[in-house]
């Protein structure tokens, strides 16, 4: 599996109540009818302006080894390193909003149009992790055709810069997979253009593998706790019997 | 309600409009432009400050409170020429270098303008001898620094201690916020304060030049 994938904008548009809750919104309601508004314009300046695109290679543990290694920066005990061996299957992935969406959302700033600029900001962010999702369950579907997961597996995308794995891994990661052909570069700082980009690796292998207490040194500073929802996706993930 | 108490009001529902429209009633009525500044623009932001500290607002509310700010501003830097436009503190901000994200730092700019603080934005990806040559060229008394990568931390340590070559240190207080920032690493790294949000960096500012 080496592919490049035009995102479809239903897959990847968050919904309203995503979008309010990463403005501090905790619930629609309390959403003015002027910030209803600003959503639905940006919503709209978001579709306008994305251009979704993404690629996806297969690899083995083997060949991922170099790239998870990267600089020799990784932290002492990462939780990747503790994942990856275990996979039955691993793909890279990289995904962009295009520069577009990027530029729109300066522009706004630029001419003080400080609250559509941030809402198309969330947006876009919200928008670039969901095609990472549609990633995870695209790479499940594609390899439950060839016969090569059961119900008890799931796919996880894990991504440089998280969880102890050093953010000057994107440097193997790119040399691999060669995003520029999807419109992605890498700076100096390992900081991919356009901004509303992501990279990483895709874990096939049965729920447990991806099981974990986030009590890793790197945990206490960090301030994301996203690792909360995954887990609970997994604990949810309960495998048919049949 | 008089003017001033109007325009503030007007700021505080983010109309922008008659924002402009009634700080150039005031100009015309030759109101002082400090006070127009001090007792309209600058007191509804501080009411905005207060409300989204206590949950009663939020962010785009802030943002469009700010637009509305920035439109009535327009209007009197003119009336500042001579003396420049009166702050209460100057603050040179930017993202550190090898980092492109800004988002945050143009929210603390935002904020710490609408709560009358003179911002000199050095932008994005900005080396740490810029931050301190621009902090000593405008005379700023705060160095705001901001990053999303936990890679381009390391920069911000070397602002502080740039800052301590030159013997800066006790003059130019420094201020750190971002992702991958926490209250432990700013004082790790021997910063003067740590904003956690937007809201807060305001507060720890005013904080540092009290």
């Amino acid at each position: 599996m080496n592919r490049i994938v035009e995102f479809e904008l239903d897959a990847i548009l968050p919904s309203q109540e995503d979008v309010l809750l990463d403005q501090g919104i905790p619930d629609a309601a309390s959403a003015s009818d002027r910030i209803q508004a600003l959503l639905t314009n940006a919503l709209d300046s978001f579709a306008r302006t994305v251009h979704p695109v993404g690629m996806i290679s297969e690899l083995d543990a083997e060949e991922f080894e170099p790239v998870f290694r990267g600089e020799g920066e990784n932290a002492g005990d990462v939780l990747l390193e503790r994942i990856y061996p275990r996979a039955d299957n691993l793909a890279l992935f990289a995904l962009t909003m295009g520069e577009e969406v990027s530029r729109c959302i300066e522009e706004l700033f630029a001419e003080n149009e400080f609250a559509p600029g941030s809402i198309l900001d969330s947006i876009a962010s919200l928008a670039a992790d969901s095609a990472s999702e549609v990633f995870e369950t695209d790479f499940f579907e594609e390899l439950s055709g060839r016969g090569l997961v059961s119900a008890d597996h799931f796919v996880l995308g894990y991504s440089p810069g998280y969880c102890g794995w050093h953010i000057t891994g994107q440097k193997k990661l790119f040399e691999f997979l060669e995003p520029g052909k999807i419109g992605i570069t890498l700076g100096e700082s390992c900081l991919m253009t356009p901004l509303k980009s992501i990279t990483g690796l895709l874990v096939s292998g049965k729920s447990e593998i991806h099981m974990f207490e986030p009590g890793f040194e790197y945990c206490r500073s960090c301030k994301h706790r996203s690792c909360q929802e995954r887990l609970k996706r997994l604990s949810a993930h309960k495998p048919s019997t049949a | 309600m008089s003017l001033l108490e109007e325009i503030s009001t007007l700021l505080q529902n983010g109309d922008d409009e008659r924002v402009s429209e009634l700080t150039r009633k005031a100009i015309d009525e030759e109101l002082e432009p400090k006070e127009i500044l001090d007792n309209g623009l600058i007191a509804g932001m501080n009411i905005i400050g207060e409300k989204f500290r206590n949950h009663e607002i939020f962010l785009p509310e802030v943002l469009l409170a700010a637009r509305a700010m920035y439109a009535g501003m327009d209007l009197l830097k003119p009336l500042f020429l001579k003396e420049g436009m009166p702050s209460i503190g100057k603050v040179v901000l930017g993202t550190v270098q090898g980092d492109l994200h800004d988002i945050g730092k143009n929210l603390v700019g935002i904020m710490l303008k609408g709560a009358g603080f003179e911002i000199i934005d050095l932008g994005k990806d900005v080396p740490p001898e810029e931050f301190v040559n621009a902090a000593e060229r405008e005379g700023a008394e705060i160095i705001g620094m901001s990053t999303l990568l936990t890679t381009t931390t390391p920069m911000m340590t070397k602002v502080i201690e740039l800052l301590k070559e030159r013997g800066l240190e006790g003059r130019i207080k420094t201020i750190v916020g971002g992702a991958p920032v926490t209250e432990d690493l700013a004082r790790e790294i021997g910063a003067s304060s740590y904003g956690y949000d937007a809201a807060s960096a305001v507060e720890r500012v005013k904080e540092l030049v009290g």
